[in-house]
């Protein structure tokens, strides 16, 4: 069975990187552009693990994660945040809001599948 | 209850024994308390602690009922993470004394 | 999809987001104080940031960076946005944008200027104010103006801290990337043994990390044995499932360092009491039970699974799943779990409540829903659409010459097609209307640089940013736009100087707006400097032989006169404007988008460019005319009314000019097959037919023309892509039967039917 991993972001670019990238690696991908969306298509798409990215219109990565984890049917499933190495502070109020772990950007494939492995039986 | 001379009684583990599934294991595990219990672990893909944590709670609830409880078929899986956990085989077996 | 294309998606981004950038700086500017619109211009940075850093395109990313870092000191109002500091970071902006373009396409970028802008936003985010020395020009302001909206300048309006390189947490990212093999420093083989002591807290399984697979990560470091410490757990009907009892003492043989170990527990080491040390000679944990953890753990990786395994592993899932319903059907006493479940169920209720709420509010602040459709495909459907609408035309046109009653059901049914063909024509067309904002936008930036260059200040206002029009007619606005621009920026507007001596605002003004009226598009564009100079002008269209030394001329037609071809007032060519490139460049281009320009300026008050562009360059509604044989086509939209002028409405005004009187004024006739030399005498007005039309300037010309066909919409085909460009005639199309018939282009036949008085350069002839 493919993994399904759910991505998060509002950024075209990192959208079709993160495709790209999981794809290649043979994981299942669904994608939403931003937090709001992200908890919508949640519903009915019961992914292994969810990335996401904090910067984002409408409700936030932070916003994103606690309505993930106040939700009774997806509240356990691991989420990776795309941050920047700078962004130490966010890296703290993500973990606070429920995040599982991070993938320091800029973007590496690796970094992401090795993160995904991590978080994920 | 009727069912009580009907031999042990039988729970199948569901697939993904995470942090959802162990509030729901404990549940079925506390309702079922006073009988002989059979647990069926072959359908088991993916084992969190706390479940685990509910399964060893539940044998020694079952040994202080003295009642047998009894982990069977157990998957692949299942018997290799508990392995990595530390938790023996011997720990989740509650024999009728 | 490969990473090329993706860049290529990423450029695009970039531009949506330097948009997005400069907008919401401006509205910034402007006063607005809306934490979304400091938001929305920390996420432009850092998006473009983000993507740069995927590309490895590392100047890009260390100047966004820098500038991230100075906007996110606005966002948590460390630093006052006061224009001083927008300033700043409207250059920034711009430079990002070069930054973008060079990465693109590999062209040169100014780098003392953004080593510049480096610093002026490291000092902004050190809560330090900008100089100002750099802006010595508008520095008269304090005194005239009578309320600058920068703040005062001894105030310090950044309370900036320094940000942080590093988390006052203490948190220091550790990469976690496995390829530190080889790098041990370890010279032992074998490895070492650590021990490692693991407690993990409940928040560690409620953000998604599992035990179990940072036990399983450990394990592949080396040879790993494990004592699992139980005696925490209460009994089964005082435990708390979701709770944290279980934990660990592991020893581990490895060829890893302390650091690796630690990096496994990445994630999770706020929530777990973890220890790790090199085992003593005499380990204490040698007296627990430790059971040796078997390397083979691949089975805990279901992306090794086998595919028959999947399938396997499916059913017997579904059958569990079948069995945990059955089950949870006959459990007698679950009182406690269903009540349990109906309080998360009704906390869920609640928060899919507040979320729908969220979405509602979120959505109505969301722009519609779009797609990105390629251009092609849309140009493609335009062309298409094109061809229907002459081949509709030229279905009715048979029918009719069939049916002369045109009662016939064939002709209704035309009717309702051309009807529809109508509606999908505008339909398709709104596909590619598009805001003039970016156009407008990009204008904000060349005044900004000019005014910079010139050592002025002008402030650039815009309105009606979101009035749509053809793509097409867009990508060809910017070009005469920016001339126009440049132009007003370096010759309409005075030096701050100036302006205080004429008791001005040291501060210029540049308004552009775009409205439609009538089926098509107005720019304006007002300066509120010092208007033309009406002496010099006339005296350089004497001197360079546009006019005769006597002509009588009006101010409207004087100012007119830099549209002149080899015209230009300013006295010094300057590096701006003056590039050889004259205002009747920029009136030429836009004729050849079927567009009018004209001219109005009040000395001391300053001029308005007023520039009347069609919405779209693909359909025009046309009246189509007959003149000497010929079969011409009038835009609609130029004609005010159509008259049949009767023999004493005709006046004649010197040697060969006419007059028409309508409702008691006078205007000038023009014969249009004169002016387009397609006779050599004038036609008797009373023959034909008088087209009263506006031209650009206000006044209103009387056409003479032999005849009208009708109306009908027509498809415009460019007459300079497939021909070469003809004066007095703006585009050609083909009618219904076939015959290509040429568009009028009236404001060039009015001003040829004047330029009789100053050179008759305008004929078919003289350029053919």
């Amino acid at each position: 069975m493919k993994k399904k991993v759910l991505t998060v972001d509002d950024s075209r670019t990192i959208r079709n990187m993160l495709l790209v990238t999981l794809n290649n690696a043979g994981f299942e991908t669904i994608q939403a552009e931003d937090g709001v969306e992200g908890l919508e298509v949640l519903e009915g798409c019961n992914p292994d693990v969810i990335v996401t990215d904090i910067n984002m219109p409408r409700l936030d990565g932070f916003g994103f994660i606690e309505g993930v984890r106040r939700n009774e049917k997806y509240r356990a499933v691991p989420i990776l945040v795309l941050t920047t190495e700078s962004d130490a502070e966010k890296k703290n109020r993500a973990r606070q809001a429920g995040a599982t772990g991070w993938i320091v950007k800029p973007f590496d494939p690796a970094k992401l599948i090795d993160a995904i492995e991590r978080v994920t039986a | 209850m009727a069912a009580k001379k009907a031999g042990p009684a039988s729970v199948k583990l569901a697939a993904v024994l995470d942090l959802n599934e162990a509030s729901n294991l404990h549940g079925k595990l506390v309702s079922m308390r006073g009988s002989d219990i059979v647990i069926d672990a072959s359908g088991v893909e993916r084992v969190g602690v706390q479940c685990a944590q509910v399964l060893v709670a539940g044998v020694k609830a079952w040994e202080d009922d003295k009642k047998s409880f009894l982990v069977e078929k157990a998957s692949d899986a299942f018997q290799k993470t508990m392995q990595l956990i530390g938790i023996n085989h011997e720990n989740l077996v509650a024999k009728e004394i | 999809m490969d990473m090329n294309e993706i860049k290529e998606i990423f450029f695009q981004e970039c531009e949506e987001q330097l948009a997005e950038l400069e907008s919401g700086l401006l509205k910034l500017n402007d006063g607005d104080r809306d934490p979304e619109t400091v938001n929305a211009v920390f996420r432009a940075v850092h998006s473009i940031k983000g993507g740069a850093g995927a590309f490895g395109l590392d100047d890009l990313v260390s100047f966004a960076h820098v500038f991230e870092t100075t906007l996110d000191c606005v966002r948590s109002n460390k630093l006052e946005p006061t224009q001083d500091v927008l300033k700043v970071m409207l250059k920034s902006a711009d430079v990002l944008a070069d930054l973008v373009s060079a990465s693109r396409d590999g062209s040169g970028v100014d780098e003392s200027r953004s080593r510049g802008l480096v610093k002026e936003l490291e000092a902004l985010a050190h809560g330090e104010m900008p100089s100002s020395s750099a802006h010595e020009a508008p520095k008269p302001a304090a005194k005239a103006a009578p309320a600058p909206k920068a703040a005062p300048a001894p105030a310090p309006a950044a309370k900036a801290e320094t940000p942080k390189p590093t988390d006052d947490s203490g948190f220091q990212p550790i990469p976690f990337s496995f390829d530190g093999f080889g790098e041990d420093e370890e010279p032992a083989i074998e490895g070492s043994v650590y021990e490692v002591s693991f407690k993990p807290r409940r928040e560690l399984y409620s953000k998604g990390n599992e035990a179990a697979l940072l036990l399983r990560d450990l394990s592949r470091l080396g040879e790993m044995s494990i004592n699992c410490d139980t005696d925490a757990l209460p009994a089964l009907d005082k435990m708390d499932p979701e709770a944290s009892y279980f934990s660990w003492k592991i020893s581990i043989r490895t060829t890893k360092s302390e650091d690796d170990i630690r990096a496994v527990f990445e994630f999770a080491e706020w929530d777990c009491d973890l220890e790790v040390k090199l085992a003593e000679e005499a380990s204490s944990n040698e007296e627990l039970p430790m059971v040796p953890v078997p390397f083979d753990l691949s089975i805990l990786d279901d992306s090794s699974a086998s595919d028959e395994d999947e399938k396997a592993v499916q059913s017997s899932a579904d059958e569990t799943v079948a069995a945990a319903v059955s089950a949870a059907e006959t459990a007698t006493s679950v009182t406690k779990a269903a009540s349990r479940a109906s309080e998360k169920k009704e906390s869920a209720a609640a928060a899919a409540a507040a979320a729908a709420q969220n979405n509602a509010a979120a959505a109505a602040a969301a722009a519609g829903q779009t797609i990105r459709v390629d251009l092609d495909r849309v140009d493609r459907l335009i062309n298409l659409v094109g061809e229907l609408v002459i081949n509709q035309a030229m279905l009715s046109q048979s029918v009719i010459e069939n049916d002369a009653t045109g009662t016939s059901a064939v002709n209704m049914g035309l009717e309702e097609l051309q009807q529809l063909t109508r509606e999908i024509q505008d339909s398709v067309m709104a596909i590619r209307a598009q805001p003039v904002k970016p156009v407008f936008q990009r204008m904000s930036r060349i005044v900004r640089e000019v005014a910079d260059m010139v050592g002025k200040s002008i402030r650039l206002v815009t309105e009606g940013e979101n009035t749509e029009v053809d793509k097409t007619v867009i990508d060809k606005l910017a070009e005469p736009l920016t001339h126009m621009i440049r132009n007003a920026v370096d010759h309409g507007i005075e030096t701050p100087e100036k302006r205080e001596a004429a008791g001005k605002n040291p501060e210029g003004t540049i308004k552009l707006t775009a409205k439609h009226r009538s089926g098509r598009i107005l720019i304006e564009l007002q300066d509120d400097g010092a208007g033309i100079n009406r002496e010099r002008v006339r005296q350089k269209a004497v001197d360079n032989d546009i006019i005769a030394a006597d002509a009588n001329l009006s101010d409207d037609e004087i100012d007119n006169l830099i549209f002149m071809a080899g015209f230009s007032t300013a006295d010094k060519i300057s590096d701006i404007s003056g590039r050889g490139v004259g205002m009747d460049v920029v009136k030429r281009s836009i004729q050849a988008l079927g567009g009018r320009i004209s001219i109005s300026s009040r000395p001391g008050h300053g001029s308005t460019f007023t520039m009347s562009l069609p919405l779209t360059l693909a359909v025009l509604d046309g009246m189509v005319v007959t003149v000497a044989g010929q079969t011409l086509v009038v835009p609609l939209t130029a004609i005010v009314e159509t008259l049949q002028p009767e023999a004493s409405a005709i006046h004649s005004f010197g040697a060969n000019q006419r007059l028409i009187s309508i409702r008691n004024s006078f205007c000038p006739l023009v014969d249009v097959g004169r002016v387009l030399n397609y006779r050599s005498t004038q036609a008797n007005p009373v023959e034909g037919v008088a087209l009263l039309v506006e031209s650009e300037g206000g006044g209103q010309r009387a056409l003479m023309v032999d005849a009208i066909q009708g109306q009908r919409q027509v498809v415009i085909k460019s007459l300079e892509a497939n021909y070469t460009h003809v004066p007095g005639i703006a585009a050609a199309t083909i009618l219904g039967d076939g015959r290509v018939a040429l568009i009028l282009d009236v404001d060039a036949v009015v001003a040829a039917s004047r330029g009789q008085s100053m050179k008759p350069e305008m004929s078919l002839a003289a350029t053919g």
